[in-house]
């Protein structure tokens, strides 16, 4: 049965959809993406009682108190409380977070922009299953671009250096005896990275979700020419769901979901965050479900650029 | 006319894992009957009272050859056979186990603010728990086939059972496999909540020590069930390189400690072990004592049982193309071709432009002097500009050239044929292809089987790539003609080679200084083949002491090159100079070769010595410069004969 949870509202320049929130966790970054909902928080003067900033440790070896990275620290009109964690183990920033002590009934805000997938993952659980949250509001601002560093179709990666794929922690899923295992990827341009994890989970049926409308239409064609090879196998069932709705990747889940009984869900975000958070929803909601994501050494400081669209959803936790 | 869209691949997705039991047996290729690997037969499969670790890269075939030895897919094929499954277990001596614990949970059991130590208790649990299972499995899959009796089920072989397991109550076999995946559910669950509770795991039932059941099951089975009498149980245990340290000291203690009748086949990449100690920190296992090593990747592959090999898993996939079946498409060496065509090649390189090998040697010759080294075909017209520029005399050049080619048995012919078919034809196509700013092409069964470097999953994604750029480049020639071109395949090569290039930086350990490694090493290698004077035709291997180096990140990144197959060490070791100490031999993965433009053929003779000072400046600089690995070579050679067809000895292969 597919689940409606819907809220998806473009915030246009007037922020009309804002509303007042207890808290808005983000996360810093030298995008200027990681700000654009702070900004239009604080020029609409629209409250938010507490501001929690995820600050990733490796990212403020190097910067200085100039740096992009602190632009959150000019909206000093916002309470803030910083966390300090590893981009590594999300679990890092579990004391920062139980700290606060959210309420259920809290109006709790997450802009998912420069947060990584994990620690979204992470703070989503944590959120459902230690607070109790009834609800979020999630902010996602689109890049105007994305960086390809040496040409469109082999040289786009978010991560740099060596990748470890792990289950993102509290996704571990549950394997049933004899159950055939699937995997579903949601596709991004890193070609390289779907297949590893291929060939890593080893699964008898391999889903592959591309983003479609993508935000730019050449989008849709890179993620699947750089992901050739995985897409020509032979147990490779390709399907398409918008890049910037949770919603249509929920519902899409559900459906591969409910092809077959006795299966092992393996899920692979490695798409557009809107996609990770749908991901993310449907695995909250069917805890069965193993989230994998190749965890790299770093991510690269700037991997898009600019901002576009800033989109609003409510999601509904129960 | 539809014919030509309705097919499939033969190449693309058959990985290992993957595949159902029914496809083990359609894929399989009996690797014995190429006589591949030398150091075992297959009676030690089940026989061998010794472990065995079968290492190799990623694609060698490990998985499909534990697999094949396992007791689902061998009791499938003896009832194919119309055999009971009592009489396979006693042709092979014994039964296989086949296990993978994928990479993501190995590396769940970690971290989280939980102990090495605690995680190393949950993790052996774990570990029993899923080898108790699949024990469980196979002697119900027995029973329900009628092979166990009724009493020696539950009269022998449960109550024993119950007792090592510590359950007081009668239960069936099939209620006791539901129970261990209850038991492996909790610890799931655990895996999942830890970072958000970071509380002690508490199992509902007692926790399980190394051993018990890993070994204490299967002595009950051999002891309690008259089919398994004085057989032996296998542990087939996959991709060990996975494990991270710690489990990986728990499986050496079971290496260490194994029963004569239960043993280890451990698949693993080369370099696959993180680490050779046990469980108790001062002992150690040891290649001899506690396991013997089966390489499964073999850098030379002169022997032609390799090429067989491939042969025939090619035509299993073509044959399970019925379009390719019908129209007789399934041998791989005709689609490819057999061996690739220099000449031809070259002649194709040089049309339209036909002075321009003479004008790259030397732009001082007469009209006269032209004509007498000319020749239809470039690469010996190359040869002939190499000999001049070496001091031989134009005269001598042509004589030499035209006995050869009138097949005049003189001495002057027999130098020219050495140097041209023996020594410098295909480093004269590489010089001739940068010439005229051409990529060399690789192509044909023959050098795809380099290329592959002993990887058969190297050598399937070449005729993967191939076929699918086939089908969009030329569909109609593949399927009326059953060839694929040499540009579709020399594109399939190039466009692999950059991909593998790509994913260095991927690995998970030391990937970045891989990556300069390799680009290096790639550059250096491709000057030495654009020597105008080909004093080291071919140079692609170094030699170096990985054992000796003292920078402990160096060497971790050496030994995880090896372990990616990035580079490969070719057997016995050689000395780089008459005066050196004899060293290891290393060279690039083939598949490298494409992208550097370097040849894919593994030969003797010239290895650039590589010393700890200099690795560090290969994995950590930019660009290393060629010029002083060149210039010490060239001194090298002030003392060495120089008469063309003189042996510089680099070809002692």
């Amino acid at each position: 049965m597919k689940k409606t949870i819907y809220h998806m509202e473009l915030l246009n320049d007037t922020s009309m959809g804002l509303q007042v929130l207890d808290y808005l966790i983000l996360s810093s970054g030298s995008d200027t993406r990681a700000c654009e909902v702070l900004k239009k928080y604080a020029s609409q003067g629209i409250v938010i009682k507490t501001v929690v900033i995820i600050n990733y440790r490796e990212r403020l070896l190097d910067s200085k108190y100039t740096d992009n990275i602190f632009s959150y620290k000019s909206y000093s009109s916002f309470n803030t409380k910083e966390i300090e964690c590893d981009i590594k183990d999300p679990s890092s920033s579990l004391q920062g977070l139980l700290d606060i002590e959210f309420k259920p009934e809290s109006i709790i805000g997450v802009d998912i922009s420069y947060l990584t997938k994990p620690h979204l993952f992470f703070i989503l659980k944590l959120l459902k299953q230690r607070f109790l949250i009834r609800k979020l509001i999630v902010f996602y601002t689109e890049p105007k671009t994305y960086l390809f560093t040496k040409g469109l179709f082999d040289t786009f990666k978010t991560s740099s250096g060596p990748l470890s794929i792990s289950e993102i922690q509290g996704f571990s899923g549950q394997r049933e005896r004899g159950a055939k295992t699937i995997l579903i990827i949601l596709l991004g341009f890193d070609g390289g990275l779907s297949k590893e994890i291929n060939e890593d989970v080893s699964p008898n049926q391999t889903f592959v979700i591309n983003g479609f409308p993508s935000y730019s239409p050449k989008f849709k064609d890179i993620s699947l020419i750089t992901n050739e090879k995985l897409v020509s196998d032979k147990n490779i069932s390709v399907r398409y769901s918008r890049a910037n709705s949770p919603f249509e990747i929920y519902n899409l889940l559900q459906e591969i979901k409910s092809l077959e009984k006795n299966v092992f869900i393996n899920i692979a975000p490695l798409g557009t965050k809107p996609m990770a958070l749908g991901a993310c929803l449907f695995a909250l909601h069917n805890p069965e479900v193993r989230i994998i994501y190749p965890l790299p050494d770093t991510y690269e400081s700037k991997y898009t650029d600019l901002s576009w669209n800033t989109w609003q959803y409510v999601l509904p936790m129960n | 006319m539809n014919d030509l869209y309705n097919y499939s691949n033969p190449f693309s997705g058959v990985n290992a894992v993957q595949l159902d039991i029914d496809s083990i047996l359609d894929y399989w290729c009996n690797p014995f009957m190429y006589d591949l690997y030398s150091e075992i037969k297959e009676a030690d499969i089940y026989s061998d009272v010794m472990n065995i670790v079968f290492m190799g890269g990623r694609s060698t075939g490990k998985s499909m050859f534990l697999r094949y030895w396992s007791y689902p897919v061998q009791f499938k094929n003896a009832k194919n056979n119309n055999q009971k499954l009592s009489k396979s277990i006693a042709d092979k001596n014994g039964i296989g186990f086949y296990f993978r614990i994928d990479g993501p949970i190995l590396r769940s059991f970690q971290g989280k603010g939980i102990s090495e130590e605690t995680w190393s208790s949950i993790f052996i649990h774990y570990f029993e728990l899923i080898i108790g299972r699949e024990y469980f499995e196979a002697v119900n899959c027995l029973y329900e086939e009628g092979e166990i009796q009724d009493n020696e089920m539950n009269e022998i072989f449960l109550p024993k059972i119950l007792a090592l397991i510590g359950i007081n109550n009668q239960i069936s076999l099939q209620e006791l496999i539901d129970d261990f995946d209850r038991r492996i559910r909790e610890i799931d669950l655990y895996r999942g909540n830890v970072a958000f509770f970071k509380e002690p795991f508490k199992p509902e039932d007692r926790g399980f020590q190394s051993q018990m059941l890993s070994f204490g099951i299967p002595e009950i089975i051999i002891s309690s069930l008259e089919v398994f009498h004085g057989k032996n149980i296998i542990l087939l245990l996959d991709e060990f390189e996975n494990f991270v340290n710690y489990q990986q000291t728990v499986i050496n203690t079971l290496l260490r400690f194994s029963k004569p009748n239960i043993k280890f086949r451990l698949g693993m990449r080369l370099e696959g072990f993180r680490t050779y100690q046990m469980m108790a920190d001062e002992d150690f296992i040891k290649e001899g004592r506690e396991y013997r090593k089966v390489v499964f990747e073999e850098v030379i592959n002169k022997n032609r049982g390799y090429h067989q090999f491939l042969i025939e898993i090619c035509k299993k996939r073509l044959e399970s193309i019925p379009l390719l079946k019908s129209k007789g498409f399934t041998d791989i060496q005709k689609i490819l071709s057999d061996k690739e065509d220099l000449e031809q090649e070259a002649i194709e390189i040089a049309r339209g432009q036909p002075d321009k090998i003479i004008n790259f040697f030397n732009k001082k010759l007469s009209k006269v002097e032209i004509s007498k080294i000319r020749s239809d075909n470039p690469l010996m017209e190359a040869l002939n500009c190499l000999w001049l520029l070496r001091g031989v005399s134009i005269d001598t050049v042509q004589k030499s050239m035209n006995d050869y080619l009138n097949n005049v048995k003189s001495p002057d012919a027999l130098k020219y044929s050495r140097d041209y078919v023996d020594k410098y034809k295909l480093s004269l196509l590489i010089l001739t292809c940068s010439i005229y700013r051409k990529n060399k092409q690789y192509y044909s069964f023959n050098t795809f089987s380099f290329l592959s470097s002993g990887i058969v999953g190297h050598f399937i994604e070449l005729c993967r790539r191939s076929f699918a750029i086939a089908g969009w480049g030329d569909n109609e020639t593949l399927l009326n003609d059953g060839i694929i071109s040499k540009e579709h395949q020399s594109k399939a090569a190039r466009d692999f080679s950059l991909a593998e290039k790509q994913q260095i930086s991927r690995i998970e350990t030391y990937g970045g200084l891989i990556a300069k490694f390799v680009d290096n090493m790639g550059n250096l290698f491709r000057d030495f083949h654009l020597d105008i004077k080909i004093r080291y035709p071919e140079t692609n291997q170094f030699a170096i002491n990985i054992d000796s180096i003292s920078d402990l990140q160096l060497k971790e990144a050496m030994k995880s090159a090896i372990k990616w197959s990035v580079i490969q060490r070719k057997p016995g070791m050689q000395r780089t100079a008459p005066s050196e100490n004899l060293q290891d031999t290393y060279t690039l993965n083939r598949i490298f070769s494409p992208i550097f433009q370097i040849s894919y053929r593994t030969r003797g003779g010239k290895s650039i010595r590589l010393s700890e000072k200099s690795l560090i400046m290969f994995m950590h600089d930019d660009k290393v410069d060629s010029s002083k690995y060149l210039n010490e070579e060239k001194k090298g050679l002030e003392n060495k004969p120089k008469k063309p067809g003189d042996s510089l000895d680099l070809f002692s292969v």
